[in-house]
């Protein structure tokens, strides 16, 4: 146990955790013997399933910020709201902390996210000399907040369960709510594919002062 | 080597892989990764009658919160309310089905589960059903438990009942009912019994 540095990883000293339950096993081990669940060392294919799904959130951003996301009826005016102009209105009718919070959930934290991802998988694919500490920080960040874009979903099936007097006053959602609802299933499954362990192997042989 | 770091002395984080010595922490004390810091493991404080507890207090508010109105409108006369339910079926109505999956996935059912899931895991080591059927159920239920905890999003629906009242104020009198406490209680008694759950500690159980 004296061979312990800050630097050892479980790989060279022959042990993996179990993905399912935690549990260390030694490499030889097929399954853990705790849960039952196969072991893997290292998930390589969680890379390219992590592009995958982060490319296809950052194409249906566009649709999911240029179409709109509400149609609001109000005395017989249609009005279509996308997720921006819906907030400028917010802020136009005085509702300040309202607008402040729905910015964060549903423009700031998904646009992070994608960059915040995108930095995370090019610095694994293509070895860039990004910060690790600082990488790691961002990715616990985006796997925490990431679930409260869900906020904006909420909100719109609350409205439109509750105002639908016709012509008079009828709230609905639009398009972009579909493609919304997507781009955060499909960052949230980004994140929670990507074996992190990847990161911290490959940039080690450099060793650029983490 | 490998035999004598298989025992509990060392912990891998599952993030970055470091292999770290485990020590004994006072309790309330997290321990994160010195290099990534992922949090690594706490001390395990889940009392199973606390938790029992919990969970049975999480059952008795889940029917009135899923079943009786969170909002209430009035406006020119006309009421309408809704319920967690009715809101994701007036979004899939429209068509956009995907939406209200995902608000009846993260709002009612997960929730539901995750409750009921830990009121089993709970009756299961409390009673010291030992049989291997029921050791298998153990494990089915702790490995799809990360999953339901993070699909169940209770609290994001509290912050957005809260949002709508602002919002809507605008236009109508919006009222809260006995649906909105029994909603807001579910959130709160869930977020206590999240807090004294253990997950670590619930797999090690079955070491015993």
């Amino acid at each position: 146990m004296s061979d312990l540095n800050n630097k050892t990883q479980g790989i060279t000293i022959g042990l993996t955790p179990c993905p399912s339950c935690g549990k260390l096993s030694v490499h030889s081990d097929i399954h853990c013997n705790r849960c039952g669940k196969a072991l893997v060392m290292r998930d390589y294919s969680s890379l390219q399933k992590s592009w995958a799904l982060l490319i296809t959130a950052a194409i249906l951003l566009f649709p999911a910020n240029l179409y709109p996301i509400t149609m609001l009826v109000n005395r017989g005016q249609i009005r279509h709201d996308t997720i921006f102009t819906g907030i400028v209105h917010l802020v136009e009718s005085d509702m300040f902390p309202i607008a402040i919070i729905l910015f964060t959930a549903s423009i700031l934290v998904p646009l992070l996210k994608i960059v915040g991802l995108t930095a995370y998988l090019l610095a694994i694919s293509f070895r860039l000399p990004i910060s690790k500490q600082k990488l790691m920080v961002g990715f616990h960040i985006i796997e925490w907040i990431g679930r409260w874009s869900m906020l904006d979903l909420f909100v719109i099936s609350i409205t439109a369960a509750l105002v639908n007097m016709g012509q008079l006053l009828d709230a609905k959602p639009a398009p972009a709510a579909t493609a919304f609802a997507l781009v955060i299933l499909l960052t949230q499954l980004a994140a929670k594919v990507l074996d992190t362990r990847l990161l911290w192997d490959r940039l080690e042989s450099k060793d650029d002062a983490n | 080597m490998e035999q004598e770091c298989a025992d509990n002395s060392v912990v891998l984080c599952r993030s970055c892989d470091l292999v770290i010595s485990k020590r004994a922490l006072p309790s309330g004390v997290r321990a994160l990764c010195p290099r990534c810091h992922t949090t690594l493991y706490d001390t395990p404080y889940c009392s199973i009658n606390g938790m029992l507890a919990l969970c049975l207090t999480a059952l008795l508010f889940l029917l009135p919160a899923n079943v009786l109105p969170v909002l209430e409108l009035h406006f020119l006369g006309s009421v309408r309310t809704t319920t967690i339910i009715e809101g994701a079926m007036a979004v899939s109505n429209q068509g956009y089905w995907i939406v209200g999956i995902a608000v009846l996935v993260s709002a009612v059912i997960a929730p539901a589960l995750l409750i009921l899931s830990v009121l089993f895991q709970i009756l299961i080591i409390k009673y010291r059903l030992n049989s291997p059927f029921f050791r298998d159920i153990l494990k089915r239920l702790l490995s799809y438990q990360g999953l339901l905890a993070q699909l169940s999003m209770l609290e994001i629906f509290m912050i957005s009942i809260l949002v709508s009242v602002f919002q809507l104020s605008d236009f109508a009198d919006i009222f809260l009912g006995m649906g909105t406490f029994c909603f807001a209680m579910l959130f709160l008694v869930t977020l206590f019994l999240q807090r004294e759950y253990n997950l670590e500690h619930m797999w090690g159980v079955l070491d015993e």
